[in-house]
């Protein structure tokens, strides 16, 4: 009586795609944690006074001003930055429209090698400092070199494990986030509010910079040159069916009635469980199936590869779908001596093979969110972390209904300082009082 | 305290959690995202709870009804909201019946069920631990310890670590026990869950009398394995149960 093959159930593999942004969102502020509380157990005002960027330009916090000066002071400084930030955006939305498409992709590869190579080494130095590893000058410069040199490889030469390139892209925004959370505090928070603000309007006002680069993208049918986390597509066997069928299963997307062609390309996903290739009855699936039917044999690993290799047959499909790509663009300043730009994405949208995308640069802000967090106290870190993985499944929700391009900030960020500020002052007094009389419930 | 024995405290309050988690719920993405999101509801219900208090804080500490008020409103106040999970739960589940019906799969099974109850109460376990134990540990490495009056014999950490493993597993399976009941509309069980976490919470009290926590830990482990045998035999009896429904619909 005993049922050996009963069908499986929904709740094996529902919210998978959520899981696989999940994961990298996490994994990255969670070394930032490790390397702000590694790195900042001593006095953390040292390291910040050497800090100059963009984002101090107007007005370097010192510890004996008023709260009220040190507001105003952070006020100006963040409008400094994201006016800054929005001219660049501009620029960016300018050379897009000039098709300089070319330096675009160099200057990208020139940044994250500036971030892997510089900032990266910096925060090296800073660990074998506090550390003290033994370690030579030559020995040090030949893996940095290499790690910069194959990070920039991995993240624009799509032939690489995807593994590979996922991983670089979350290094390159823990080391992004790392330097902004060096910042002085009320700047660091004034920003993230600040950033949230214009996010949304860049992406949903009809002047704003990022929409319009998103609609010039989706009207060439071209990729947008930028740093985009890009989660791996669900896919699983049902060992049920024969022959191992890969059954594909990506988000919907509205049919736009300007495609006309995009037949094969997988623009329009469709958010389907396909128990047989047999029953399917969802005839608006089988696009799907088709372009992915070399895949259906394989496993995850083949899977991959199989992708890569038809990447470069398939670069005009995969610019095609940009319909569903709906990302933010956000140029990033980094905090460096040398103020050079980088191109990172913000926002979330839906890739070609159906997976989410996630702009680098939220994973940067809310890294350093978390990280600043942790500057305080590991309560408002665990406070901060629930509070951003909140926002980020509402604003995953939210794009799932409204099938267009989405700020990711605004949300994550909002409920995160508002996490902050409850922990800080209500739940912490609570929690201690409590806890320290031995009173649990 | 040094980093070995940090992590020492912390296994001990979150291992049961840990490996419950890597077995049963890593393994369905649905239930790690009812775990964060039943975690981030009682993260809410104690920073509700520390809102209402935060003006009569600190309480002297010499009597001690005002933390019996206090942990008696915060109780009531976690079971009411354990109601409105449950609601927000009934709803969610005719979502995914639905969901389940447009996918040609099979609803819900009684098995699925209850593993979401499971990862609802590991939710609410796991906020227990990390907010009432583990958020002390971290700022607490270096080379020293800390004792409290009231029970010198052995680390705060320690105690509270303890304290903290038996209300991680009197959570996690209160809500499976709760679930249940609000299901199948058994009044014992609803009325078991509450009972069990305010006697708990109470038995905390007993802290307060110097050498207390040689009654209260004791107590508070006696009331996790009665939770824990209750649970074990509700699910043990729906499982045999549910196992001749479906061999006697066949």
């Amino acid at each position: 009586m005993a049922q050996n093959q009963r069908p499986r159930s929904i709740l094996e593999s529902l919210g998978e795609e959520i899981i696989r942004i999940i994961t990298p969102v996490s994994i990255c502020m969670f070394m930032v944690v490790i390397l702000v509380s590694v790195l900042n157990s001593n006095s953390s005002s040292s390291s910040s006074a050497s800090v100059n960027s963009i984002a101090t330009i107007a007005y370097t916090e010192t510890s004996s001003d008023s709260s009220w000066d040190k507001f105003l002071g952070a006020l100006l400084n963040s409008l400094v930055f994201v006016a800054v930030v929005t001219v660049v955006t501009f620029i960016l939305v300018l050379l897009f429209y000039l098709r300089c498409t070319k330096f675009l992709k160099l200057y990208m590869g020139f940044s994250a090698f500036v971030v892997l190579g510089f900032m990266g080494g910096e925060i090296a130095l800073f660990l074998i400092e506090d550390f003290s590893i033994p370690i030579d000058c030559i020995t040090f410069m030949v893996v940095l070199f290499n790690f910069a040199v194959v990070g920039v490889l991995a993240v624009f030469m799509s032939k690489m494990a995807i593994l590979v390139t996922q991983g670089y892209l979350v290094i390159i925004g823990m080391l992004v986030a790392y330097w902004f959370t060096l910042l002085p505090e009320w700047t660091t928070w004034v920003l993230l509010v600040a950033l949230a603000l214009y996010d949304l309007a860049a992406v949903l006002l009809p002047v704003g910079p990022l929409r319009l680069l998103v609609e010039l993208a989706i009207s060439r049918d071209e990729d947008i040159p930028a740093l985009v986390y890009e989660a791996r597509p669900v896919t699983y066997n049902d060992t049920g069916s024969m022959g191992g069928v890969a059954q594909r299963r990506v988000w919907r997307g509205r049919r736009e009635e300007n495609l006309n062609d995009d037949s094969n390309s997988n623009a329009n996903g469709v958010f389907v469980d396909n128990v047989d290739s047999e029953s399917d009855s969802l005839s608006n699936a089988s696009a799907v199936l088709d372009s992915n039917s070399d895949s259906n044999t394989l496993d995850n690993a083949t899977l991959v590869r199989a992708e890569e290799a038809r990447v470069p047959e398939r670069d005009a499909e995969l610019s095609a779908p940009l319909i569903d790509h709906r990302m933010n663009i956000q140029p990033q300043q980094q905090e460096d001596a040398v103020s050079s730009e980088s191109l990172m994405l913000e926002g979330i949208g839906l890739g070609s093979s159906g997976a989410i995308k996630l702009g680098l640069g939220d994973f940067i802000f809310y890294s350093v969110l978390v990280g600043r967090a942790a500057m305080y106290d590991f309560m408002t870190v665990y406070a901060c972390y629930l509070a951003i993985i909140a926002g980020l499944g509402v604003t995953l929700m939210l794009l799932a209904l409204y099938q267009k391009a989405l700020p990711a900030l605004p949300v994550s960020i909002a409920l995160g300082v508002l996490f902050y500020l409850l922990t800080r002052f209500l739940l912490e007094v609570f929690v201690v009082e409590c806890s320290l009389n031995l009173l649990m419930f | 305290m040094t980093v070995a024995a940090g992590i020492g405290y912390a296994l001990l309050t979150l291992g049961p959690s840990l490996s419950l988690f890597a077995s049963v719920i890593s393994k369905k993405p649905f239930l790690i995202l009812t775990v964060l999101s039943s975690t981030l509801l009682w993260l809410i219900s104690l920073i509700v709870l520390a809102g209402v208090w935060r003006g009569f804080l600190p309480l002297k500490s010499t009597s001690w009804w005002p933390y019996g008020l206090l942990i008696f409103s915060s109780v009531a106040f976690q079971e009411g909201l354990r109601v409105l999970f449950w609601k927000v739960y009934k709803r969610l589940e005719d979502i995914l019946d639905a969901f389940a019906d447009k996918v040609s799969k099979p609803h819900l099974f009684l098995t699925d069920k209850m593993q979401i109850a499971l990862a609802g109460g590991l939710g609410h376990g796991v906020a227990h631990a990390v907010f009432f134990c583990l958020s002390l540990l971290t700022p607490a490495f270096g080379p020293a310890t800390f004792f409290v009056d009231r029970c010198s014999r052995i680390p705060f950490f320690l105690v509270s670590a303890i304290i903290s493993l038996a209300f991680v597993t009197i959570h996690t399976f209160s809500m499976v026990i709760a679930f249940n009941g609000y299901a199948e509309g058994n009044k014992v069980d609803q009325l078991f869950v509450p009972v069990v976490h305010l006697v708990a919470g109470m038995a905390t009290l007993v802290n307060f009398a110097s050498g207390g926590c040689m009654i209260s830990i004791p107590l508070l482990y006696l009331i996790a394995i009665l939770t824990l045998i209750h649970c074990g035999k509700m699910v043990w009896r729906r499982l045999i149960e549910n196992r001749g429904e479906i061999g006697s619909s066949q």
